[in-house]
């Protein structure tokens, strides 16, 4: 008999920090393009980490994730390079817009059934992405905002701890966050919501928060991200990105925490290294997420699970 | 009757031209135990919606210990203490029975740990505690039946329990099981229930007083004895006399 009570904090703690020394020892022997996947693939870890407590955790199938990084990284990057702002000030500003904007779009969509809020969030980031386009006079459009990096010499392994950091913070932070009495809403309310509010949950507050806090949290990774690439372009709101997370946390297990942690690296390593071969991968993804999906719905967590009980030894 | 705990007064639901409640009026008294019966179709489950914010009334005044409750949420109903179960049972499939009767408990900020060793004493009192870690859709329609109605008694703020329909489709044991429940709950918290049933053996044996819905409107109210023996409520269950 378990005790849910008495699970242990620090592990996941642990867990994270073993990690975080894996992927920095990892880098000692990778080129620098290696160490940029890395960084790349860590970005997608909080993407991917963030939409899964809002789509896997509490069942609301946004289609935004992506176009709250670039809100992110856009805020960022115009308040660093329109008024010369230093970053410890405008990557906040960039968070603040994000959880600003997530809070608004919720309140707006959350009431709707399923389909629905697909549709108009789908609307909203499809929005965001050619106001991105549209509006070249302050965003300079497909021709790229040029961004300040973080680092002046932009050293991908400077970066690598960065956002190494910034992975660990944030996926420790979700994990507090399912973990606490929120997480059981979360999971009420997608199984049966009128349930869950028949038995006292503010529902509607629930989900208001879990849509804010995440886009929060991709608005924070967007914005960090910016200035490692310092040229924004709006490809960073473009559909692809979220059918990019979607396969992300298909392929390492939708609505399990560690899914995506470990969906999102295969997945960016194998799209950068197909990158040359232009949006082959997305066809690639395709087969391997109907394939998942079909065979295996509960991702490489369920696969390396059912590994594990026939490699651990037997015990009684 | 001492001025009661739940009343709705004139409660109208009409679906596009049909009238589902047609001036409904009922009091149910503190501590009470309340049966609802009438045949299928006569709009107890739209009386109960309408009192637990799930439908919004068209007409009508509803008031939980003397104050208005019309057009809340049903969280916020749930909040002042009026609690319901679904006629078709209601549960959280993927999360295992103790974590489904932590919901109610900690949306009251209530702690986890003492959630979970009630949660674990009530699943055992359900006789469920071989399951209690396993996840709810896994359950027999009769055990979801009764993790449902337990999930009422995890409200720390109960004093209202509509129960519709709660013995429909479940086998003797899980009847008496729930029975066993709603009669601690009465002893120990003083719980108001209303109860929608057919089953008029269970009813006569729980119930203070019935309320006889037909066709949208309350026909009469008394003891299941004055019910059972009017000719109007014979009538309306198809000449069938209730025994
Ligand atoms: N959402 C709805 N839309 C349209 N009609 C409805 C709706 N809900 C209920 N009705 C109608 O209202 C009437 C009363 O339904 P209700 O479910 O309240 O009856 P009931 O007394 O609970 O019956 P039963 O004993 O079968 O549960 C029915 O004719 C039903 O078809
Ligand atoms: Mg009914």
């Amino acid at each position: 008999m378990s005790a849910l009570s008495a699970r242990r904090l620090w592990l996941p703690i642990l867990l994270a920090l073993a990690c975080a020394a894996a992927i920095l020892v990892l880098s000692r022997f990778l080129g620098e393009y290696g160490v940029h996947v890395l960084n790349t693939s860590l970005y997608y870890v909080i993407l991917a980490a963030s939409w899964n407590v809002l789509a896997g955790f509490t069942g609301r199938f946004s289609l935004a994730h992506q176009a709250f990084a670039a809100i992110g990284a856009y805020t960022s990057g115009l308040l660093a390079t329109r008024y010369d702002l230093p970053l410890w000030v405008t990557i906040p500003a960039a968070v603040l817009a994000a959880i600003l904007l997530g809070f608004l779009l919720g309140r707006l969509v959350l009431r709707m059934r399923a389909v629905y809020l697909a549709i108009a969030t789908w609307a909203f980031a499809e929005t965001i992405h050619i106001l991105l386009t549209a509006a070249y006079a302050i965003t300079r459009g497909e021709l790229g905002l040029s961004v300040p990096p973080v680092f002046s010499d932009m050293d991908p392994r400077s970066y690598l701890y960065l956002f190494t950091g910034l992975a660990v913070v944030s996926v420790l932070g979700l994990h507090a966050f399912v973990r606490s009495p929120l997480g059981y809403f979360m999971r009420a309310i997608r199984d049966d919501e009128l349930r869950a509010q028949s038995l006292g949950v503010d529902t509607v507050a629930i989900k208001t928060l879990v849509f804010t806090v995440t886009s929060g949290v991709a608005g924070l990774a967007g914005a960090f991200y910016g200035h490692y690439v310092v040229v924004l372009s709006p490809q960073i709101a473009d559909f692809s990105e979220m059918a990019k997370i979607i396969v992300m946390v298909v392929v390492g297990g939708f609505g399990s925490f560690v899914g995506p942690l470990i969906g999102a690296p295969p997945v960016q390593i194998l799209s950068s290294y197909l990158a040359k071969y232009g949006e082959w991968d997305m066809v690639i993804f395709a087969v391997v997420v109907i394939g998942f999906m079909r065979f295996n719905p509960g991702g490489l967590v369920d696969l390396v699970r059912a590994g594990w009980r026939r490699v651990r030894p037997t015990r009684s | 009757m001492t001025s009661p705990v739940l009343a709705a007064t004139g409660l109208v639901k009409r679906f596009g031209g049909f009238t589902a409640n047609d001036g409904v009026d009922i009091a149910v008294g503190a501590g009470e135990v309340r049966g609802i019966i009438g045949p299928n179709g006569a709009g107890k489950t739209t009386l109960v919606n309408m009192i637990t914010g799930v439908e919004r009334p068209n007409a009508g005044e509803i008031l939980l210990g003397g104050a208005p409750i019309g057009g809340l949420a049903p969280d916020a109903i749930a909040a002042r203490g009026l609690v319901r179960s679904f006629q078709v049972a209601r549960v959280f499939g993927d999360m295992s029975l103790v974590e489904n009767l932590l919901v109610p408990y900690l949306a009251r900020r209530g702690r986890l740990a003492e959630g979970e060793a009630r949660a674990r004493d009530l699943i055992g009192r359900a006789n469920l505690a071989r399951l209690a870690d396993a996840p709810a859709k896994t359950l027999s329609g009769g055990q979801r039946v009764l993790l449902q109605v337990a999930a009422g008694f995890m409200c720390p703020q109960l004093s209202v329990y509509v129960l519709d329909e709660p013995f429909a489709g479940v086998n003797p044991v899980i009847k008496d099981t729930i029975l066993d429940l709603i009669a601690t709950e009465r002893r120990e918290r003083n719980v108001t229930f209303v109860v929608v049933s057919h089953e008029m053996d269970i009813m006569r044996r729980l119930c203070d007083r019935i309320t006889v819905m037909v066709e949208g409107r309350v026909l009469l109210e008394g003891t299941l004895e004055e019910v059972a023996s009017d000719p109007r409520v014979v009538a309306a269950y198809l000449g069938k006399p209730l025994r």
